[in-house]
């Protein structure tokens, strides 16, 4: 081999390890630099999350750290100018927050829930909620309602572990794996490396999607179903199972609530309530003596033989049936099925009935087992893990539907039916999870001036006692979450706040604080009006919301609605912290947690938002954060960090804790840390024993370490809660049978009745349900496209060269049928709004679907683009399609466009109508008027010619170029 | 040696991770900067060595979608190296790498035409000819770490689309994976003998399903289960659970 | 293809004044004008060294790095490119040497014996030229032996009419020489129409092949970029089927039928003024129908931009 040059001077470069931000999915970075400049950025090989694999995101990191639009200082809207007019002044980090602390002060010193403080995509919610908890406002929460809360609901109060970021499919062991509506999701880089795992064992992948894109395209079996209709399909799944005998009945005995028994008194407060002994214990049917006897005797004691069928009248006269009994009545039904859901679901009755039959063959007969002993709860110790190989996993098609958290439950039916939860090849629960259901934490209802909540905002509410509402049942907070209108808002109702706060209703609000949150454009429902909200003032022309703080690191289109902004540093800027307080990078068999380092001085006059919380909490001298004298307890947000303790031992960072870092999980704080992350590639990874990586629910060392480390407030467990009675308390409320707190208007009232049946339902998606589906006859649902995230990567110089228009995609036959041609400009028409954009013809698309790519559209000048750049021009959102409220019915108060029981935000149940523009009609609509530039904005280049050093060029010898002749195959070498 | 890429349409998700990593890696390489265009403007565009694009095959409901990343397919019978009249374009004797020595070249775009693959592409700014280098400053860099000498775009694939090696040595990862998968070149009627190959999709046999059970109803199916049951119970007896 | 005028302006031009020099190179072996005097012939040289040169300077103005176009000489062995360069440059001491001897000797064995090898090279550069794209085998619409032969012949057409005109401008007898153009002018028409027969013809790599799946139809979902690149500006050109079908005419009735009429003298005695009309006709002919060899040409790598063949 010729001698080839020295391409790079590997000496004058710096390689650190730091944890990605361009998505929340959160891989581990080798990040090369050149003096100030990034050379190249790539995956961190040992990282438990994308073992050295990146995204197009991750890989266009350089592109985010050069955008023109990042925020150089902080900024006050201009006295004088109104909201939303974009003229801004400079104004010193020192008066900035001296003005804003002021303000806090006095809310908090008065009445606390006048600060709102919402963070949108964000992954510190640990440290936001503690924040919120010490101002004393229970006016937190983080996307989650708007996101996919139905998916945490939906598992946490059914299996105690969720689909979302809280778990994984088995991709080792998996050989069947069905896809629920992900386009992308959050673990971005791990499903992709499952997805080639997968199909090299020659495994089986099935995607349920209306679309076929992205994952779906390499799917062996495309179910291109009809949106919202996904819980009628998982049913008739269950249908077919229970018809054919195919469930596994010592998994549903054991681990389940199978064998429980539901006391059957129509009419009375008990009924459909599980029936329990004076002590509270949960019983059942002794089938050694006919006679009761508790769920815990059933598994430890051997004369204890539980029925898991039967009708029985207990000795009291109670009459009762078993769990599975009533289970297998409703699903046994012909309304489940195939022949009957097919027309509903758009997929044919033979499919429906042989996808359940391939499932059920790979469960029970290609059944597969890990030979590691291991002990029960009970103390019985087992030669072997059993894996049902049947792996799946779900996201926003499932859980952005009115229907989304019964849709939810049902797939976790399947799963438990097959018995293919956290067992080999199943779904793998993610450290802190599986908890106890539903984790023992209750929202924060009680506020107080100057004192901290009592308890966190958000939790999970058992019953109606539970509701963060006043004594006349009306909503206490902001954003109406854990009211009767959506009763386990686990993760609160953001995309409700604007509006409400506007409407003062419940009541109004002083300061809104967004972190992270592009509320103004693609993250609330109904843009162009809450644009008009955002300006809306009151009689004596004040502002109805006075005062609105963004933490942006970039000109956003919230940014622009802003009264004081607060620059924030890029993730290349800063020390950051990924918690297992928090949403944790865990892997199934591992508990891992993360920092971010600075690998970039910034150049600006820019704050991390971390630092600028935690200076302003010292600031307000909340207790955690304030010493005895009053003075600030913590320098700084690394110091905060190693020294604070949730519990004793217990703190943000779960590794090298102990005063030497010689402990994990719990220990004493160690000053050093930060350091131990920093030279351990900024990760720690407490890998689970071999016995302890299944069958965590009941896997008896699993329980007690985790009760140890904090995970569970106790070690007994987790009993998978196929029928909830938390839901039948809630219906029973509605009924007005509940001994407890009830609701008060009809219209809340029927929802519980309807919508809160304690086995997983499906019903007809709201909007669906209220819209003339004759007019609207057209489901239009976004996707994420894998290499933007959210709004914030049109800024990306190199990633928007991908993608800088979003096209409307529809089926061909259809659209041709329609005489909409390919890349024609229509009209979309909800019972909202409407919009002009450009189609797309495809194939691979369910003909009663409608979608686009999620959060393209931009507003003008937003984003450091030009005014005419396609993102503005041709881009669209289909948010102007979608209202907060649901269509409205008389009599009734306006109701939020959302799961009637989580408040999960349905996105995806708009139903709209679609037909051609008038010749000439092109271009996005509706329009804004572009976005003002910031003062001091840096001007975008015309070319950008980005490189680290001058090239090596590889050069050919003049005398090779005259000599060396034909290339052609015969004279290689 | 005769190195170049497999690339697995079978697992390709289209994220145009690889492209964006070539990108990255490569405007600081050897053929660096990258130009880039109207950037932040009204048509973004610029230099890139690999695209991804995505096709359907076949109609509703039997349409099938695939990712097809393009980039340099270093061709056996490279008509873009023998068409290039100053010599910038060459094959490297040595491993099969087809590169431009960006010294060397006027820009005259004839290679380009001569590529089939649109593999090549001009850097208005400078006016020379850049394509994929095949990161022959990755894989030849000593000073890197082993696991590191390989392309950009290889490395990090999030599904593991794509691997690099020498199709030369029969018994490597590429070798195999084209003799086990049918590994095929697109358009080889045109002859230029590309060295990268594509993986089709794997075409996996029906999966087999448990026995459909005759119909019976609802109720007598619970009566059915609630008779085992108690038969289990019995049979068996105290204790042996 | 894109058309980029330079290289249109440089086949056309540079053609038509190799076609000059070939046939005033083979004048004196001839006979074919046997009254011309050498300064007649070295002035006529001239001119057509004018247009040689003025085509291959245009040729340069495409190059987006013409400082190294010293460079294309170094690859003579497989470049067609380098070859036409390189008997591009190696023309003019050729031709020079037969202006001198022209000049200096007048119709002398010398003067014949470089005219001829002036005449030979010139048909050489040409095919090279031709070659260039009939080599591409990207572009199916170009690689035919047809196009140096059209290379060649159109050259020699203009050429040929060009000295016809120059030798009616100073009185001469034309009559050998039209009489030549006319045949010329006929060969290059049917060898232009067999090929737009043969284009016409369906062939080639599809998207089918281009993708390797052969047993659907294959249909572009995504091209990948949000707008356009160095590709579909460079072979993304197309021009709507019906406009086509006009130039085609435009072109065939400028470059051939016009000229045919006016020289065969069907439309008056053939005269100066005739002549330089069929020159400017056939020279305007030829610029579209050189247009239309870009502009008709698909390259492959549409496939991959939503064409469906080529
Ligand atoms: N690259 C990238 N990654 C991201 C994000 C991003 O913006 N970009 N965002 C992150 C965030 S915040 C989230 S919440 C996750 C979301 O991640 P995903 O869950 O993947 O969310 P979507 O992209 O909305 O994909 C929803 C999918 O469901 C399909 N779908 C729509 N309706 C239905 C239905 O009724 N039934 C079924 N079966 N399918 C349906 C759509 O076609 C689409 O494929 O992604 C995260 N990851
Ligand atoms: N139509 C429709 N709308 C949707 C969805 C949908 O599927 N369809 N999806 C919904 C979902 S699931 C979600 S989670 C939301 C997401 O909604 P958001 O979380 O609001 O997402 P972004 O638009 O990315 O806004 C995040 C903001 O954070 C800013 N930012 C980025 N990096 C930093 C940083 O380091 N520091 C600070 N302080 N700020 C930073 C960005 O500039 C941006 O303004 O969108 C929702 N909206
Ligand atoms: S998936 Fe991509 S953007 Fe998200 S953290 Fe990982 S590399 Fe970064
Ligand atoms: S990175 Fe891999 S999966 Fe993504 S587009 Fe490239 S080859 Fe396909
Ligand atoms: S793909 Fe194109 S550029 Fe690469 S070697 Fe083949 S012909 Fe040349
Ligand atoms: S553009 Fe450069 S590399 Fe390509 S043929 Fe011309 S001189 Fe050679
Ligand atoms: S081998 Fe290197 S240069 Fe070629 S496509 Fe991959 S990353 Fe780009
Ligand atoms: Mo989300």
């Amino acid at each position: 081999m010729s001698v080839l040059p020295e391409f790079e001077n590997h000496d004058e470069q710096t390689v650190k390890m730091t944890t990605c931000y361009m998505c929340a999915c959160r891989c581990g970075i080798k990040v090369t630099m050149e003096g100030e400049e990034i050379r190249f950025i790539q995956g961190n090989p040992d990282h438990p999350v994308n073992k050295g694999v990146l995204c197009a995101k991750g890989n266009a990191g350089i592109m985010k750290q050069k955008s023109p639009a990042k925020l150089t200082q902080p900024l006050v809207r201009k006295a004088g100018t109104e909201r939303g007019d974009g003229e801004f002044e400079p104004i010193s980090w020192d008066k900035a927050l001296g003005l804003l602390t002021e303000r806090l002060r006095k809310i908090r010193s008065t009445d606390p829930k006048r600060l709102a403080f919402f963070t949108g995509r964000d992954q510190m919610q640990a440290l936001t909620g503690f924040w919120a908890s010490q101002f004393g406002t229970i006016n937190w929460a983080a996307h989650g309602g708007f996101c996919s809360v139905n998916m945490a609901a939906g598992g946490l109060y059914m299996t105690g572990q969720s689909f979302w970021e809280f778990g994984d499919p088995d991709w080792d062991h998996a050989k069947y794996f069905m896809l629920w509506g992900v386009a992308e999701d959050h673990a971005s880089n791990p499903i992709k490396i499952g997805l080639e795992k997968l199909k090299r064992r020659g495994a089986k992948f099935v995607a349920i999607n209306p679309v076929r894109t992205g994952y779906q395209a390499i799917a062996d079996e495309w179910v291109g179903i009809r949106p919202g209709t996904d819980g009628l399909l998982a049913l008739s799944f269950a249908h077919v199972l229970l018809k054919n005998e195919q469930f596994d009945w010592d998994f549903l005995s054991r681990y389940t609530n199978a064998t429980q028994l539901i006391i059957d008194a129509p009419g009375t407060s008990q009924h459909g309530l599980l029936l329990r002994d004076e002590e509270g214990e949960l019983q059942v049917w002794n089938q050694t003596d006919d006679s009761v006897a508790s769920w815990t005797s059933s598994s430890h004691d051997n004369d204890v033989h539980a029925a898991l069928f039967g009708e029985y009248t207990t000795a009291e006269g109670v009459r009762v049936k078993t769990v599975m009994t009533q289970l297998a009545e409703k699903y046994l039904s012909e309304d489940y099925a195939p022949e009957k859901v097919a027309a509903t679901v758009g997929i044919d009755s033979e499919t429906i009935e042989r996808l359940a039959l391939e499932m059920a063959h790979v469960a029970f007969q290609e059944t597969i087992t890990i030979d590691t002993p291991w002990t029960d709860w009970t103390g019985r110790r087992h030669e072997k893990f059993i894996g049902r190989p049947v792996a799946m996993h779900a996201m926003r098609g499932i859980s952005a539907h009115s229907n989304g958290f019964q849709t939810c439950r049902a797939i976790h039916l399947l799963q438990v039916l097959l018995g293919a939860v956290d067992c080999p090849g199943s779904h793998l629960a993610k450290p802190p999870f599986p908890k106890h259901i539903a984790p023992p934490i209750k929202p924060a209802r009680a506020m107080a001036p100057d004192t901290p909540l009592s308890s966190p905002p958000l939790g999970f509410p058992m019953g109606p006692e539970d509701l963060v509402v006043d004594a006349n049942g009306e909503p206490l907070r902001i954003d109406k979450a854990y009211s009767w209108e959506a009763p386990i808002a686990n993760h609160g109702m953001m995309h409700m706040v604007i509006n409400n706060a506007v409407k003062g209703d419940p009541y109004p609000i002083d300061t809104l604080i967004l972190f992270m949150a592009n509320m103004s454009w693609n993250s609330s429902m109904n843009t162009a009006e809450v644009q008009d909200m955002l300006r809306e003032k009151d009689e004596y022309g004040d502002y109805k919301l006075p005062f609105i703080v963004t933490s942006d690191a970039f000109h956003s289109e919230m940014v622009n609605f802003s009264d004081l902004v607060l620059p924030d540093t890029t993730y290349l800027e800063r020390f950051d912290t990924i918690s297992m307080l928090d949403r944790p990078i865990s892997e199934p068999h591992a508990a891992c947690d993360s920092i971010r380092q600075p690998i970039i001085e910034p150049d600006r006059d820019v704050r991390p938002w971390q630092e600028v919380l935690i200076d302003i909490g010292s600031r307000l001298e909340f207790p955690a954060l304030t010493n005895p004298d009053g003075t600030a307890k913590y320098k700084d947000y690394k110091t905060f960090i190693t020294q604070w303790e949730k519990s004793p031992g217990i703190g943000f960072l779960a590794g090298w804790r102990g005063e030497n870092g010689e402990k994990s999980m719990v220990g004493e704080p160690n000053p050093d840390q930060w350091q131990a992350y920093q030279d351990n590639g900024c990760f720690f990874e407490h890998h689970l024993p071999p016995e302890q990586r299944y069958y965590r629910f009941a896997n008896k060392d699993y329980l007690e370490w985790s009760k140890s480390v904090g995970f569970n407030g106790h070690s007994g467990p987790i009993v998978m809660e196929l029928y909830s009675e938390v839901l039948q308390k809630f219906r029973l409320a509605g009924q007005g049978l509940y001994d407890g707190p009830q609701p008060v208007h009809e219209e809340d009232k029927a929802r519980l009745v309807q919508y809160f049946d304690p086995l997983p339902d499906w019903y007809v998606p709201l909007e669906e349900q209220r819209v003339d589906n004759d007019q609207y006859p057209f489901h239009a649902v976004n996707q994420r496209p894998m290499f933007m995230y959210h709004s914030w990567d049109s800024q990306n110089a190199w990633l928007r060269q991908i993608m800088a228009q979003n096209y409307l995609y529809m089926n061909r036959q259809r659209g041709l049928s329609l005489g909409i041609e390919d890349l024609a400009w229509v009209w979309v028409e909800s019972h909202h709004g409407k919009i002009r954009c450009q189609v797309k013809l495809m194939e691979g698309c369910n003909p009663d679907t409608l979608w686009t790519w999620n959060a393209i559209g931009k507003q003008s000048g937003a984003w450091g683009l030009s005014d005419d750049a396609p993102e503005s021009q041709k881009g669209f959102l289909m948010n102007h399609l979608i209202s907060e409220l649901l269509p409205a019915r008389d009599g009734e108060r306006g109701l939020t466009n959302s799961d009637p029981v989580t408040g999960q935000a349905a996105w995806y149940d708009l139903k709209v109508n679609i037909y051609p523009a008038a010749p000439g009609e092109t271009g996005s609509y509706p329009t804004f008027d572009s976005v003002k530039r910031l003062p001091d904005m840096v001007t975008a280049p015309e070319v950008l010619r980005y490189h680290t050093h001058e090239p090596v060029v590889l050069e050919r010898s003049l005398q090779d170029a005259l000599n060396r002749g034909h290339l052609s195959s015969g004279d290689k070498r | 040696m005769k190195l170049g890429l497999v690339i697995d349409l079978d697992t390709c998700v289209g994220c145009h991770a690889c492209a964006v990593a070539c990108k990255q890696w490569n405007t600081s390489g050897t053929t660096g900067p990258l130009s880039d265009y109207e950037p932040y403007g009204k048509e973004p565009s610029g230099v890139w060595f690999n695209r991804i694009r995505h096709f359907e095959v076949d109609e509703y409901p039997n349409n099938k979608t695939i990712n097809t990343p393009m980039s340099c397919m270093h061709c056996e019978d490279a008509a873009c190296v023998t068409v290039c009249p100053t010599g910038a374009s060459y094959k490297r004797e040595e491993d099969g790498i087809v590169l431009v020595d960006q010294s060397k070249c006027m820009g005259c775009n004839l290679c380009s035409w001569a590529c089939p693959y649109g593999a090549r592409e001009l850097d208005e700014e400078e006016g020379v000819m850049k394509k994929c280098t095949l990161c022959v400053d990755r894989i030849h860099d000593q000073s890197l770490p082993e696991a590191e000498r390989q392309p950009a775009c290889v490395m990090t694939c999030p599904s593991h689309a794509r691997h690099f090696g020498d199709f030369d040595d029969p018994d490597s990862r590429v070798s195999t994976l084209v003799r086990e998968r049918g590994g095929y070149s697109m358009m080889p009627e045109l002859g230029y003998e590309p060295t990268n190959k594509y993986l089709p999709p794997r075409q996996r046999p029906a999966a087999p399903t448990v026995e459909r059970k005759a119909a019976s109803s609802g109720e007598s199916l619970i009566g059915k289960w609630m008779k085992r049951q108690k038969d289990a119970f019995n049979n068996l007896g105290k204790g042996a659970r | 293809m894109h058309p980029a005028l330079s290289v249109i302006f440089f086949t056309v031009t540079a053609g038509a004044g190799y076609g000059c020099l070939i046939l005033l190179g083979l004048l004196r072996l001839l006979d074919l004008a046997p009254d011309t005097s050498p300064d007649q012939i070295v002035a006529m040289g001239l001119i057509g060294l004018v247009l040689v040169t003025a085509g291959l300077l245009s040729s340069t103005l495409h190059l987006a790095n013409p400082k190294n176009a010293w460079r294309a000489f170094t690859r003579f062995r497989t470049s067609w490119l380098s070859r036409e360069a390189v008997f591009a440059v190696a023309f003019y001491p050729v031709a020079l040497l037969w202006l001198a001897c022209e000049w200096f000797t007048g119709n002398t064995a010398a003067t014949v014996f470089f005219g001829v090898l002036m005449a030979l090279l010139a048909v050489v550069v040409l095919v090279c030229t031709g070659m260039i794209y009939a080599t591409l085998k990207t572009i199916r619409q170009w690689h035919t032996a047809l196009t140096p032969v059209n290379f060649v012949l159109l050259g020699l057409f203009l050429g040929t009419l060009i000295v016809s005109v120059m030798l009616a401008q100073q009185g001469l007898v034309i009559d050998l020489v039209a009489r030549l153009a006319l045949v010329v002018l006929v060969i290059a028409a049917l060898v232009k129409l067999i090929y737009f027969y043969w284009i016409g013809q369906p062939a080639g790599p599809t998207i089918n092949t281009a993708l390797g799946f052969t047993r659907a139809t294959v249909r572009l979902l995504d091209v990948g970029h949000a707008s356009d690149t160095f590709h579909n500006k460079e072979f993304g050109y197309q021009v709507d089927r019906v406009r086509l079908l006009w130039l085609r005419a435009v072109s065939i009735a400028l470059a051939f039928v016009l000229p045919l009429l006016l020289v065969s003298g069907l439309l008056g005695e053939v005269s100066f003024g005739l002549l330089l009309l069929a020159v400017i006709s056939a020279y305007a002919g030829v610029f579209v129908e050189r247009w239309l060899f870009f502009a008709e040409a698909r390259h492959v790598v549409n496939l991959y931009h939503g064409m469906q063949r080529t």
